[in-house]
């Protein structure tokens, strides 16, 4: 087989899909730097693109575009600067993280605040990172630092109501398959975390997806998270 | 799909500008079809939400790279579209009969499909390519196209080893690429 045929058989496979996910991220960035990878699957793009229109269309569910436009806005604010807040792949692990958690645990509501924080793929990138978990759609309920370099995490209690009963929990989750970890009860307006992050590599602080969740006095009673649903939002860190 | 290819064309132009109004028109014209091509790779609805919100963001960020040179707005929506439905499927674990979906139909390979192929020029030589194809390796490749069915999944469900597997779709894909004239 001849280069040429090897080069269009791999194309066609990437675009039919049959790929595997290694091979799937190989091929990307091989495309990257071989142009006549690129115009293989370019080409081969163009061939099969008359599949794509026979597929029957499916509605998507109303509000799906008000996330977008979510989406888009978060997204605005991380090209204003922002050091590498992941905000769609943070969107997504957070639903990811409620149908784990809801899969998990039987209580019907969910209970999350989530935040991912991400260093840019920069070598210069800043090592510290903002979160901000809003209990609404303006008010900030918690402002969350994290140094990677230290490996220490701040909370800030900002607008969170303290309610008589009631305790807040922070929580860690490292990756999709791990249920979350808890980082202690937010006991005071301004908590520190050191010691039960530094069990983690830096890598794993920076790709987790931190959690608050509203708790029964003195933090959750099955250790996972079983309070109310918050949204967050990531604002981006200022060097 | 009311819009033209001309009128989306124009309106991805208008989004590369940051008009949010024209982005509203694109997914309003095309939403529906991007959502079914995730829905059937996926297999479930609420993980084709997260890729289609995040189809539309790229769309939203990369509109000024879009060329309707090298292909048309629904060509090029549609490969990021399987693109990322493609990576999500194959960086999750196999789905688990829990997983399944719910009241999620998804037809068959899609003789039917293929028919539709017939309503213009480039979809009509391709049908006539794809039929040539000898019919179990023709259905390997529709799988794979709409279901982004693995070498692996297409190997169990064919009773073939996976390099069986890999070299029917290699020729499938010579053959096709001979047959359209390139």
């Amino acid at each position: 087989m001849s280069d040429v045929d090897d080069i269009n058989g791999l194309a066609g496979e990437f675009v039919l899909g049959t790929l595997e996910a290694a091979e799937r991220v190989a091929v990307a960035a091989r495309r990257r730097r071989e142009p006549a990878l690129d115009a293989a699957i370019l080409a081969w793009e163009r061939r099969l693109a008359p599949l794509a229109e026979t597929v029957p269309p499916v509605e998507p569910p109303a509000g799906l575009y008000e996330r977008i436009e979510v989406a888009l806005e978060s997204t605005a604010a991380r090209a204003l600067g922002a050091p590498s807040a992941d905000i769609i792949d943070l969107e997504r692990r957070v639903r990811r993280w409620r149908w784990t958690a809801a899969a998990a645990s039987l209580a019907a509501a969910l209970a999350l605040v989530v935040i991912g924080v991400r260093e840019a793929s920069r070598p210069e990138a800043v090592q510290s990172f903002v979160g901000v978990f809003n209990k609404d759609d303006v008010s900030p309920a918690f402002m969350l630092t994290v140094d990677l370099q230290s490996k220490v995490l701040t909370i800030r209690t900002v607008g969170a109501p303290q309610q008589p009963g009631k305790s807040y929990q922070l929580w860690i989750k490292t990756t999709p398959q791990t249920p979350p970890r808890s980082l202690g009860v937010i006991a005071s307006a301004s908590y520190t975390v050191g010691p039960e992050l530094a069990v983690y590599r830096t890598d794993e602080v920076r790709g987790a997806t931190f959690g608050v969740s509203e708790e029964p006095l003195g933090g959750s009673p099955t250790g996972q998270p079983t309070g109310p649903v918050l949204h967050a939002q990531l604002v981006p860190a200022r060097p | 799909m009311p819009t033209t290819t001309a009128e989306l064309a124009e309106l991805i132009a208008r989004v590369a500008r940051g008009d949010r109004s024209a982005f509203k028109a694109v997914y309003a014209a095309t939403s529906s079809k991007l959502f079914g091509i995730a829905v059937r790779i996926l297999g479930r609805k609420e993980v084709a939400e997260e890729v289609l919100q995040e189809v539309y963001v790229k769309v939203w960020e990369r509109a000024g790279e879009f060329d309707p040179a090298r292909a048309s707005p629904i060509t090029w929506m549609a490969t990021i579209t399987r693109n990322r439905a493609l990576d999500e499927v194959r960086r999750r674990a196999p789905v688990s009969i829990e997983d399944t979906p719910e009241a999620l139909e998804i037809a068959d390979t899609g003789e039917d499909a293929l028919a539709q192929l017939a309503r213009n020029e480039d979809g009509r030589r391709l049908l006539e390519c794809i039929g040539k194809l000898e019919p179990q390796r023709r259905e390997v490749v529709l799988l794979a196209y709409y279901q982004g069915m693995s070498r692996e999944a297409l190997g169990q469900r064919f009773g073939r080893p996976v390099a069986t597997i890999k070299t029917w779709l290699h020729r499938s894909l010579a053959q096709l690429r001979q047959c359209l004239g390139e």
